[in-house]
């Protein structure tokens, strides 16, 4: 049996993912990255997040009787996730941190540290599936559609996918649960972590505080403006709002208002009615294909953001050389939300993705 | 196979007679060394043999032996503790400590200048095992100072040369502190010939146990208090003393210093025949401060084309070879180390690891690392 580097968040998923192919037989290597620390200076100490997962994953391994190293990543993830994550917010679009680090950080940086280490395959805890065949391998969904996390990993280099297991996606959660509780892990009960591991606090407003100018425009008072322009009230910071939010606008409106637009020239935060969030229409950008690319005209399934269902849709104006296309949506889709991912799945099959730029359509040239 | 352990400056086994010595002390001979009934007068009897025979093993006098909880504790009541009794009398001192430091010296160095306590530097320090004498020397002589250096180098074995150093701080009218935890039982480690103040020493790298070490206080010299409760260490360090503890210190000491002659010529032939086969099998190798002075029990190698030193460890424990990068403390750390850092600059484009060697390291435990690193070295070169 092969040699295996598991990354182990110190999760129960990774627990058992682990714990799983040691079962299998295979030589497993447990790593937890260390993404990012609160630096003081040498003699206050570092706190670093994630620390209690390095704990518990180690104590995991030693359960397992398997080694356990810490990858430091701290400078690239700094680099790729989060200076990305606090410029994208600048500019009025939400980023999505873990599909960046899966694509940029994670993923690459097992693979390199995994050779030296002489392991030919990486693991992790992901409720996706791998299907290796003779003429390349395939990300699918996981089985779980409930924990499917199929949406995060459309960034992969596609040259890493053949080298991938996910001992999970076969399973669905409370098997996982049971499973590591069979086995006597302590991260069995674990509660799920649901915020951004390096936004300690739970609001990534402080994080942009900290990491942005002192003034910036994104955390300025602006309007909170209709589609016509009808000025309808003030926001505290147009970073706080995401498209399709309706908490943060005031209240006295004759009916529920939602974000529709953010537009950083002006500060401007575009409200509107539930009907006016669905768009047919998408921009996406920054692609990436795990499976040979799609052409104008393919009919495929896309999933606009986490935990929504992926809905019919036919590619439109690709330009391989531009790096954006056109989404159709035969049904509309509200809150298309610049800066989130659009997933594109031919069944089970992960085909690629990129990141939304807008709502509508590539310009067409006269 | 085994795996092979070449990391005894991170930590080393307690000895089979320190155990034994230790074990009255932990169950029947339990008594508090401040009771002034007959259990606290044989713990207390115990506690004061110890510190004689710790003294004795030093060149020191039975008083100026200080119990305390491991190598870091007495670095950091030397440091900061020494510092805050000069502010006592004025400013704050200034704090010279070498750029080779370990952490337990150098966050106490950088706690003291936050707090107020001090105003620090770093003393040059060379490859080839010298100091910057001369910015010393201009840094002396405007009022109080402390003056800080480790005896032997806990990353490179090298021997920094604390007695002239002492000379120089001693006539500057500073106070000299050193830490010794690699160096007793590795050098000769005298206190009669060498005019420190304060020296630093800890149980467990010398088979002794974790958590206990000592610091030697000169007659003379002022020390504060980081911690405040009963009257314990001379008020230096209160809280009950760990009378086993202790015993089991002084006796590893003993232990150390007796064989400590023979130790190191066996070592030092283990240290070569390992330097030796890892620079004729791998090129691009560099042997850290080998032109300096160095204590036998650590060769620390730099291996040039390696992207990543915490992965050539990892890669080094994989196959069975337990190895630091730089010292155990910074190990799994992307940062090069300080001290590494110190002797070669910040872009040394070598990544290090540090072989260490014990009491059970054998020929064949350094034949092994040898082909193991070898390998190694080469897989990682190529990944």
């Amino acid at each position: 049996m092969s040699r295996v580097l598991v990354a182990m968040s110190g999760g129960v998923d990774s627990s058992v993912a682990a714990a799983l192919l040691a079962g299998a037989g295979h030589e497993v290597v447990g790593v937890t990255m260390k993404t990012f620390c609160y630096s003081g200076s040498l003699s206050q100490g570092k706190t670093c997040c994630g620390l209690d997962g390095i704990t518990d994953a180690k104590r995991v391994a030693a359960h397992l009787g398997i080694p356990h190293y810490v990858f430091d990543v701290e400078e690239d993830f700094t680099r790729d996730v989060i200076d990305d994550f606090v410029a994208e917010y600048a500019q009025g679009r939400t980023p999505n941190p873990c599909v960046r680090c899966n694509g940029n950080t994670k993923f690459r940086d097992l693979l390199d540290r995994g050779r030296a280490l002489a392991c030919d395959r990486i693991a992790t805890g992901h409720y996706v599936r791998v299907e290796h065949g003779p003429t390349g391998s395939t990300l699918l969904r996981g089985l779980d559609r409930s924990k499917d996390q199929a949406y995060f990993l459309w960034g992969l280099p596609a040259d890493l996918i053949p080298r991938l297991l996910f001992p999970l996606g076969d399973l669905a959660k409370n098997e996982v649960r049971s499973r590591a509780r069979d086995l006597g892990l302590v991260t069995a009960d674990k509660p799920e972590s649901q915020e951004i591991c390096f936004v300690p606090t739970g609001d990534y407003r402080d994080l942009l505080r900290t990491r942005l100018e002192p003034v910036h425009p994104a955390l300025e008072p602006g309007a909170v403006v209709r589609r016509d322009g009808e000025v309808l009230g003030e926001h505290a910071g147009y970073a706080g709002f995401t498209v399709g939010q309706r908490r943060g606008l005031g209240g006295g409106f004759t009916e529920p208002m939602f974000v529709l637009e953010i537009r950083p020239d002006s500060r401007e935060v575009v409200v509107g009615t539930r009907d006016e969030l669905f768009e047919d229409e998408v921009v996406v950008g920054e692609l990436n294909w795990l499976l040979d690319a799609p052409s104008e005209g393919s009919r495929l399934r896309a999933q606009l953001r986490h935990r929504a269902p992926a809905v019919e849709t036919v590619v439109e104006a690709m330009e391989p050389a531009s790096d954006v296309l056109t989404l159709r949506l035969l049904e509309p889709q509200p809150a298309v939300t610049p800066g989130q991912s659009a997933v594109l799945f031919d069944g089970d099959r992960v085909v690629g993705g990129g990141r939304i730029v807008r709502a509508g359509a590539v310009a067409v040239p006269a | 196979m085994e795996a092979v352990y070449l990391d005894y400056a991170a930590t080393t086994p307690v000895r089979e007679e320190v155990r034994a010595a230790m074990a009255p002390y932990e169950s029947e001979r339990f008594g508090n060394p401040s009771s002034l009934h007959r259990w606290g007068r044989e713990a207390a009897a115990a506690l004061e043999d110890s510190r004689a025979s710790v003294a004795e093993a030093l060149g020191a006098r039975h008083a100026e032996i200080r119990f305390v909880r491991g190598g870091t504790e007495s670095d950091n009541l030397a440091i900061v503790g020494a510092c805050r009794a000069l502010c006592a009398h004025g400013a704050p001192p200034r704090l010279l400590v070498s750029a080779v430091e370990h952490t337990a010296v150098m966050a106490a160095a950088e706690h003291a200048t936050e707090a107020g306590l001090a105003v620090y530097d770093r003393i040059p320090v060379f490859p080839d095992g010298s100091m910057d004498f001369g910015f010393l020397r201009d840094a002396l002589g405007n009022g109080p100072a402390v003056v800080s250096t480790m005896w032997v180098n806990n990353e490179t074995g090298m021997v920094l040369p604390v007695a002239e150093l002492a000379a120089i701080g001693k006539e500057g009218g500073a106070t000299v502190h050193t830490d010794a935890s690699q160096a007793v039982g590795k050098v000769p480690v005298d206190l009669s010939e060498v005019p420190v103040d304060l020296l630093t020493a800890t149980g467990h790298k010398i088979y002794g146990p974790k958590g206990m070490g000592i610091l030697f206080v000169r007659s003379g010299t002022s020390v504060s208090p980081l911690l405040y409760g009963g009257g314990q260490e001379r008020a230096l360090r209160p809280g009950t003393e760990d009378v086993g503890g202790a015993v089991g210190f002084a006796t590893a000491l003993r232990l150390a210093v007796a064989s400590q002659a023979d130790d190191a010529a066996r070592i030092a032939r283990l240290r070569e025949r390992l330097e030796a086969g890892v620079t004729a099998s791998l090129d691009g190798t560099r042997i850290n401060a080998g032109g300096a002075p160095r204590a036998p029990h650590v060769a620390s190698l730099g291996f040039m084309g390696i992207a990543s030193g915490p992965s050539l460890v990892m890669a080094l424990d994989l196959e069975g070879l337990a190895v630091s990068g730089g010292s155990a403390c910074s190990s799994g750390s992307s940062k090069g180390s300080h001290v590494i850092a110190a002797l070669y600059g910040a872009d040394d484009p070598y990544v290090n690891v540090r072989f260490s060697f014990g009491m059970r390291t054998t020929e064949a435990d350094i034949d092994r690392a040898v082909t193991i690193t070898t390998a190694v070295v080469n897989r990682v070169r190529g990944a």
